[in-house]
């Protein structure tokens, strides 16, 4: 028992020479838990050190592709705090989604909670705000700007080159399997991008404080002019069933070939996401 | 049986029967104008979307729910006959947990398999039911025995289900859906493939009517009409588990209905095998259909999120606890000299003081030693010290009071196969936790532990309420337990399936992470572990006395009510705390009792603190492996001691061979 008593009082010294940060520091050994806060930072041009769940962020977002120098830091609802202990950060960012680890991860560093995503808001109008909140803290503010007026006048170009063509309502899906679907609703940052653009969502049905619902197939065809719009990665064997599904195949917007296949953009992203998305909408329409 | 019903089982099972076609027609209705029913049904008009919708979702919907239905009872009261059990079924045997994981390792490491999806299930549960019966030989297959060994295989297959998730929680989404059993059709393929293979099954039972309704009689009865009983036994076991396997293969796991169609038939009051092989079929048929409609009437867009599976076992727990009373189990007391496991030759009382040694060693390393961003280390740092000691602590407390509840509720039942996890305590506590989880997001460390705490102790009220009416027959209580564990499973199915982004936290906290344990928090476990150790010391006399059966006690002067009561108190103590630390799945409390004993401790002083030190030194060996073994991943505690005890089992079957 003796031992423990030893490990203990060692363990509690940290609580006591805990040192005051200065007042407005600018961070630049951040660990970032989401992959939204993420891939912004290596937006406006600052790699982070060490990110939550790497191995599915290259497996599910991709893009902008991680560093080989970021750290993993496992399971994001649960960081390894000892490997955050030894990476010395000197401010690791959250979101609201990870914030009953705060308490654990202050005793290492600063904690910043960013929310993209909250109840009654336009995620693409969040995700600016928390852009210049990155940009600010790292003293990459100039970078932080570039990145939203590049995204802006990006906007405003697809605009420009989709207006007057009339162009029809889309759901924004991605397979669960091959009966059921996410689908975005007018929470979802792609669904901000997509009006932006002067474009509508099909989906007018409800969604989660994340911006999507589950749905059966057969629910895609409420709004019956629709054109869909999917995402990879497919499930397992799902085109192949899909393929040979007459509910499906005599889905009006399979029927008039408005399917759009798109590869992985993280849904639950920032504005790199977004950008990504738009990008891929700009390639996909001119072939209409 | 003893519902002396006069009822005829027609008019019940037509009753249910019109109920569930009168609600599937009322959904129908809903959907498409009743004057283009004949055309939606037949030959659809491919513009008309819902004629569509009717002919290519509903209609092969309804298909399959009668077909699963009567399937899961057919396969049901297959088992029911042949083992004499009135309380197996696909799910309660774990047939149909054994399937889905091997679905599930299949989808992730071998997809080109799911091609013959159903032989890959039926494989799986197979391979399920084989160590169910393995587990349960030893009790020469009491219907008891045979039902707790399904129980321990559903919930080790479980764990590992669970590890699967949260190591892919992407990959594995549309897992979450179909484990819990979603009726949705966009085609008619699953019809196809249900059909032919259940039609099969079907032709085989007809040709086992008569060699099965001899089973009636009993074994020797049966033997003297030249049946040969084994094989008979096999080769209906082995029809019962294919049907279950292509019902999960195609639709996921569908709870109860198995367990539920041959008991209600049988409460109707079909009695002879004829009359049950007849009712059993449709009443399976009509109670998944009835439910399917109605989750698709009255869920509205929840219908999607409602797997159909899932609604089933919730109202399969109630049922189940409603039947407890009501069953005639054989109630012979296992005798005092089946606990007598062979041991070790090592001196009993002498390894206290090494376990003891062992136990703060593996303590020091798992403090000391771990991984960084260089590879391994020993450290002293105090940075680190403090986020490995809290832990550390919670898993020597949880440790220290899962072993000791398992030894009580051993030595208090008689029974080995008895443990915390299995009485259902475990489930209670984490069912109240998971309700604070959706309620209140981010509820501090206070109110989650009233929470579990008043769900661990609302089982237990459940629990002493039937025990009560029981006289404490400890059977009784294990029935109770698995009931709540089903309830809590069909719960948490529910909940994952939502694929709401909470859920991956509920399902950390439900694997067993010590990683949100604060130092105080620690320490109290720690004493608090102490402190119990200490309360339970002093009833080794009764510990010693109570596996000896009902009179050897009371004529020794053991007042037998309170004894039994108090002992079921401190042991539900025990694991809501424990729970609380480490989540429900572990079986620590099933494996540290055990090996207490293996190791030749069998008084029951020695056994309680062999226990209580075995549990402890387990509990730390499996979160300091979980917190290396896949670094920076973290492999929950709860998690990794529930498979260490696994391959226990498993390996301590093969040892006995």
């Amino acid at each position: 028992m003796r031992h423990l008593g030893l490990a203990l009082l060692l363990a509690l010294l940290p609580h006591l020479a805990m040192a005051d940060t200065p007042a407005e520091p600018r961070y630049s050994r951040i660990a970032a838990i989401d992959w939204g806060l993420a891939e912004t930072l290596l937006g406006i041009g600052v790699t982070p050190i060490a990110v939550g769940g790497l191995e599915n962020y290259r497996r599910w977002v991709g893009e902008p592709v991680m560093p080989d120098s970021v750290q993993d830091l496992g399971l994001r609802t649960e960081p390894n705090l000892e490997l955050l202990t030894q990476l010395k950060p000197d401010l690791i960012l959250i979101t609201p989604q990870f914030e009953a680890a705060r308490p654990w991860l202050e005793k290492i560093a600063p904690v910043k909670s960013l929310a993209i995503y909250r109840p009654d808001s336009n995620p693409l109008l969040t995700a600016a705000e928390v852009t210049r909140e990155l940009g600010r803290l790292t003293g990459h503010e100039a970078e932080a700007e570039r990145l939203i007026s590049e995204l802006d006048q990006h906007i405003a170009a697809v605009r420009a080159q989709l207006s007057g063509r009339t162009l029809p309502p889309f759901y924004l899906v991605s397979f669960i399997d091959d009966r059921h679907v996410r689908v975005f609703g007018d929470s979802s940052l792609f669904h901000s991008v997509l009006v932006r653009v002067g474009l509508r969502n099909a989906w007018t049905g409800e969604d989660n404080y994340w911006g999507f619902n589950q749905a059966g197939i057969e629910q895609l065809t409420e709004t019956p002019d629709a054109a869909l719009i999917y995402f990879a990665p497919m499930p397992l064997n799902a085109e192949r069933t899909l393929a040979r599904s007459m509910l499906w195949q005599n889905m009006p917007f399979v029927r008039a070939q408005r399917v759009y296949a798109f590869p992985p953009a993280w849904q639950f992203g920032g504005l790199m996401s977004a950008e990504h998305f738009l990008r891929l909408l700009q390639e996909a329409l001119p072939h209409d | 049986m003893t519902n002396p019903s006069a009822a005829s089982p027609r008019r019940w099972g037509l009753t249910i029967c019109l109920l569930s076609l009168a609600m599937a027609l009322w959904v129908l209705q809903r959907q498409l104008p009743l004057a283009d029913l004949p055309a939606a049904l037949w030959q659809p008009d491919l513009s008309d979307l819902a004629q569509l919708k009717v002919h290519y979702s509903w209609l092969p919907r309804f298909c399959v729910a009668l077909l699963c239905g009567a399937a899961l009872g057919l396969a049901g009261l297959l088992m029911q006959q042949v083992l004499r059990n009135p309380l197996a079924s696909p799910t309660t045997l774990g047939v149909a947990s054994g399937a889905q994981l091997a679905l599930a390792l299949a989808t992730l490491y071998a997809p080109g398999l799911l091609i013959a999806g159903e032989w890959v299930a039926l494989a799986g549960g197979g391979l399920a039911t084989l160590l169910a019966f393995a587990l349960a030989r030893r009790r020469g297959l009491s219907p008891l025995s045979l039902i707790l060994a399904g129980l321990v295989i559903s919930l080790l297959l479980g764990a590992l289900n669970v590890m699967l998730m949260l190591l892919q929680p992407m990959g594995l989404s549309a897992m979450f859906i179909w484990s819990a059993g979603s009726l949705s059709q966009n085609n008619w393929d699953a019809v196809l493939f249900l059909l032919p293979r259940l039609g099969l099954a079907l032709v085989l039972i007809t040709l086992l009517v008569r060699p099965l309704s001899l089973l009636e009689l009993d074994d020797s009865g049966a033997r003297s009409l030249g049946l040969s009983l084994d094989r008979l036994r096999v080769v209906a076991l082995a029809l019962a588990v294919f049907m279950t396997a292509c019902v999960v293969s195609s639709v996921g796991v569908i709870g109860f209905i198995g367990l539920a169609a041959p008991t209600i038939a049988r409460l109707m009051g079909a009695r002879t095998l004829r009359q049950r092989l007849v009712w059993t079929p449709l009443l399976g048929a009509a109670l998944l259909l009835l439910t399917d409609q109605l989750v698709q009437g009255f869920a509205g867009r929840l219908s999607e999120l409602l797997p159909t599976g899932g609604v089933t076992a919730l109202l399969g727990a109630p049922l189940l606890l409603w039947l407890i009373p009501r069953l005639r189990l054989s109630t012979a007391r296992p005798q005092a000299s089946a606990q007598r496991t062979r041991s070790l030759p090592l001196g009993g009382q002498r390894l206290l003081p090494l376990l003891l040694l062992g136990l703060l060693l593996l303590a020091v390393v798992a403090l000391l030693l771990g991984q960084g961003p260089q590879g391994w280390s020993w450290s002293l740092d105090p940075e680190l010290l403090q986020w490995r000691l809290p832990r550390l602590f919670a898993a020597l407390g949880a440790g220290l009071l899962l072993g000791l509840a398992g030894c009580l509720l051993q030595r208090l039942t008689g029974n080995p196969m008895a443990s915390p996890e299995l009485m259902g305590i475990s489930a209670g506590a984490a069912l109240g936790l998971m309700l604070t989880l959706f309620v209140w997001i981010g509820a501090p460390f206070w109110v989650r532990l009233i929470m579990g705490f008043a769900g661990a102790l609302l089982v237990l009220l459940v629990i002493v309420g039937f025990a009560r009416r029981q006289a404490y027959a400890p059977e009784r209580l294990l029935l109770v337990g698995i009931a709540i564990s089903a309830l809590f499973d069909a719960v948490k199915m529910l909940v994952l399936s939502l694929n709401d982004p909470r859920g991956q936290s509920v399902l950390s906290w439900l694997s067993g992470s010590t990683y949100f344990v604060e130092l105080p928090t620690g320490i109290m476990a720690l004493l608090a572990g102490v402190f119990l150790l200490l309360v339970s010391l002093p009833l080794s006399r009764w510990l010693t006395l109570l596996p000896l059966g009902e009179s050897t006690p009371r004529s020794l002067g053991v007042p037998m009510r309170g004894a039994r009561l108090g002992i079921m108190l401190l042991a539900a103590l025990m694991t809501a705390i424990a729970t609380l630390l480490v989540g429900p799945l572990s079986f620590v409390g099933l494996m540290a009792p055990h090996m207490a004993r293996v190791l030749g401790l069998q008084q029951a002083r020695a056994q309680l603190l062999g226990s209580g030190l075995l549990g402890a030194l387990l509990m730390v060996l499996a979160d300091w492996l979980g917190r290396n073994l896949m670094f920076p991943e973290q492999i929950p505690a709860g998690l990794l001691a529930a498979l260490l005890g696994g391959g226990y089992l498993i390996w301590g079957l093969s040892r006995r061979r």
